[in-house]
């Protein structure tokens, strides 16, 4: 089953990375060519999560439960690919419902940091499948040197934890009570 | 304000994620001596090893650092008009250093398969002593081969000695070198062993015996005042490191006499608790060409051996031009047991192509002039073969299986982490699933978030 989420997996880091190229581009120019770009980001991030969801029940055949979630880098690379995908779906729904509006004024600031976010969980996502087959990469060593070995478990103490939960909360919280405010 | 209300947002989501890479890692491993885990600060060594041989014999060099060296092992402390045994912590360092630093090696000709991949790995069997959840009490549960159980996994299971010596005589033993700074240094002395269906001595007496009379309920020798000039020594100058080489602080034929119950003992003497000895038989074979001493920050040990020791059934007999392979492991910091930094397997060659060249040389005694060849050691934590063979606790069991040697797939660096992740593996376990379920929720939650606070302006 590897050989086919190695295979599949190509699929969901092409589409979204281009999606991401085409943030970057109409953030930073308003050329035609750019605007009409960006009608195509909606529908490359939804077939990424769709490839992308192919790809992560794939990954998860590979080996049994029991033991991918024994190894620091397996739990790692779970954990990764959960965030990448359901970032980018979540993206992919925001794109499709805000559609041009992700770029009114200021507010494609906003979309190209949370676009940057997603890109570089990707990447990270990506680097840590080649170390699991045994490839590691600059990018593996690189995250070590920011402070994430990732031969160690990513995971949090029980407080951050509660901050999470707490963070969440506000978040819908902050959205509920700020679009009462006009625009 | 909607605008802003979304930047703050972004920001707040944004540094939710910086923190929680900042905690990473953090609130879980800690130090649990009742389930026999200690981690250690430091999860690398390096060990530096040279070898060269002759007609006869084959000598090992090792240096390794240490920044205090341990030179006692158990003492007994007069106390009150008793005699207590102290010893070092079996978890972790000792506080009173009072656990001896070490060396040791395995050797392989190729009769252990596996060893040449997998090393000290394949030794590491069902709930070794120290380990979490290790049965208490009894005879120490030592390192074994996988081949002397008829279930590897299964400390209980041990085949018949009939089949024993089948594998015995089949070569199926790693040959086990050992230096100790205090039960075999002091006279000048190795110690000879193998890892068969336990480890263990070779045949004949190793260089310590227990001074202790049962009967008595004291020691059996204390030092010898005209030889030493003293009876004992002073349990505080013990523990705060204040005896050296230049002291005689160990007990053998030549320092010692037997015991005096009524000389007046004062609080506070102490007298070492191993009588050093000259080794006998297949055991005497490892040897020192003179007493080790550390200096400037490292212990510098050689080792040697007859190449044909003639003992076909507790050693490797090395042959020039011949290949074999070693694994090594160092104890420093005072800590013994399962404390101690361990090597892959590396190869030996005797004047052939291997990672350890050994030289041949002429004249007395080696010249070492070759380079120092650098061992990456590091500490193993809990690993044991049966879950790196078993393929629903190891991703890698099926690697294994093939014939993959782990070298291949992980450095020593992440065998170390790996080895700590396994002491909190359970903990570990529970505290991701719930990163992993609560970080899901941040996401739809900011996703929610833009959903309501990005403006929609008709043009």
């Amino acid at each position: 089953m590897a050989v086919y989420h190695v295979l599949v997996v190509h699929f969901p880091i092409a589409l979204w990375l281009t999606a991401y190229l085409f943030i970057a581009l109409r953030t930073f120019s308003d050329a035609e060519i750019f605007v009409r770009l960006q009608k195509s980001i909606w529908p490359l991030i939804l077939l990424g999560s769709l490839a992308g969801a192919v790809a992560y029940i794939l990954g998860l055949q590979i080996y049994p439960w029991s033991a991918i979630t024994q190894s620091p880098l397996g739990r790692n690379h779970i954990m990764l690919a959960t965030w990448t995908l359901s970032y980018w779906t979540v993206m992919g729904i925001l794109g499709f419902r805000l559609r041009r509006h992700l770029f009114d004024g200021a507010q494609k600031w906003i979309t190209f940091t949370v676009g940057s976010i997603g890109a570089l969980v990707v990447v990270i996502t990506g680097t840590l499948g080649g170390s699991l087959t045994g490839t590691p990469s600059l990018v593996t060593k690189s995250l070590s040197y920011v402070g994430w070995n990732v031969y160690t478990t990513f995971y949090v103490p029980t407080w951050m934890l509660v901050v999470f939960a707490l963070g969440a909360i506000l978040l819908v919280a902050l959205g509920y009570i700020g679009r009462k405010y006009p625009d | 304000m909607r605008r802003t209300y979304l930047a703050v947002s972004v920001a707040i989501f944004a540094s939710l994620l910086v923190a929680a890479w900042v905690t990473n890692d953090t609130g879980v491993k800690v130090n649990d001596p009742e389930n026999n885990i200690f981690i250690p600060e430091e999860l690398t060594t390096t060990l530096q090893v040279k070898a060269s041989y002759d007609e006869e014999n084959i000598y090992f060099r090792y240096r390794w650092p240490v920044d205090r060296p341990s030179i006692f092992h158990d003492v007994l402390v007069y106390r009150d008009g008793v005699w207590e045994r102290e010893k070092g912590e079996e978890i972790g360092p000792s506080e009173n250093f009072l656990n001896e630093d070490r060396v040791a090696m395995m050797i392989d000709d190729g009769s252990v398969p596996l060893f040449s991949r997998y090393g000290g790995y394949i030794t590491i069997g069902d709930r070794l002593s120290t380990f979490t959840g290790a049965p208490e009490g009894g005879e120490e549960r030592t390192k074994y081969l996988p081949e002397t159980r008829s279930d590897p996994n299964n400390f209980d299971t041990v085949v018949p000695q009939s089949e024993l010596d089948t594998l015995r005589e089949a070569g199926y033993f790693i040959d086990l070198w050992q230096w100790r700074s205090s039960r075999s240094n002091p006279i000048g002395l190795g110690d000879d062993g193998l890892v068969a269906e336990e480890r263990s001595g070779d045949q004949g007496t190793g260089p310590y015996y227990t001074n202790w009379d049962n009967e008595l309920d004291q020691p059996r020798f204390m030092f010898d005042p005209q030889v030493t000039g003293q009876n004992s020594l002073n349990f505080d100058d013990v523990v705060a490191g204040n005896y050296n080489f230049d002291d005689v602080y160990y007990l053998s034929d030549q320092t010692a006499i037997a015991f005096d119950p009524n000389f007046e003992w004062k609080n506070g003497d102490t007298i070492p608790r191993r009588m050093l000895r000259d080794t006998q038989g297949s055991r005497a074979d490892v040897v020192q060409p003179t007493a080790s001493r550390w200096e400037d920050g490292y212990w510098d040990v050689t080792l040697q051996r007859k190449l044909d020791t003639g003992n076909v059934l507790d050693d490797k007999i090395f042959r020039d031009k011949g290949s074999y392979d070693l694994a090594f492991s160092v104890f420093k910091n005072a800590s013994t047991m399962r404390w101690h930094y361990v090597s892959l397997p590396m190869s030996l060659g005797l004047e052939t192509d291997a990672q350890l060249v050994a030289q041949k040389f002429t004249g007395e005694n080696p010249g070492w002039e070759q380079d120092w060849t650098e061992v990456k050691m590091f500490y193993p934590g809990q690993i044991s073969w049966g879950r790196l063979t078993d393929p629903n606790l190891h991703p890698g069991a099926e690697g294994i299986a093939q014939g993959v040697p782990v070298a291949y797939r992980h450095s020593e660096e992440q065998l170390a982490l790996y080895g700590v992740e396994v002491e909190f593996a359970d903990a570990i376990y529970n505290q991701w699933l719930w990163t992993l379920f609560l970080s899901l929720l941040l996401i739809v939650a900011m996703g929610i978030n833009i959903n309501l606070l990005m403006i929609r302006r008709e043009h």
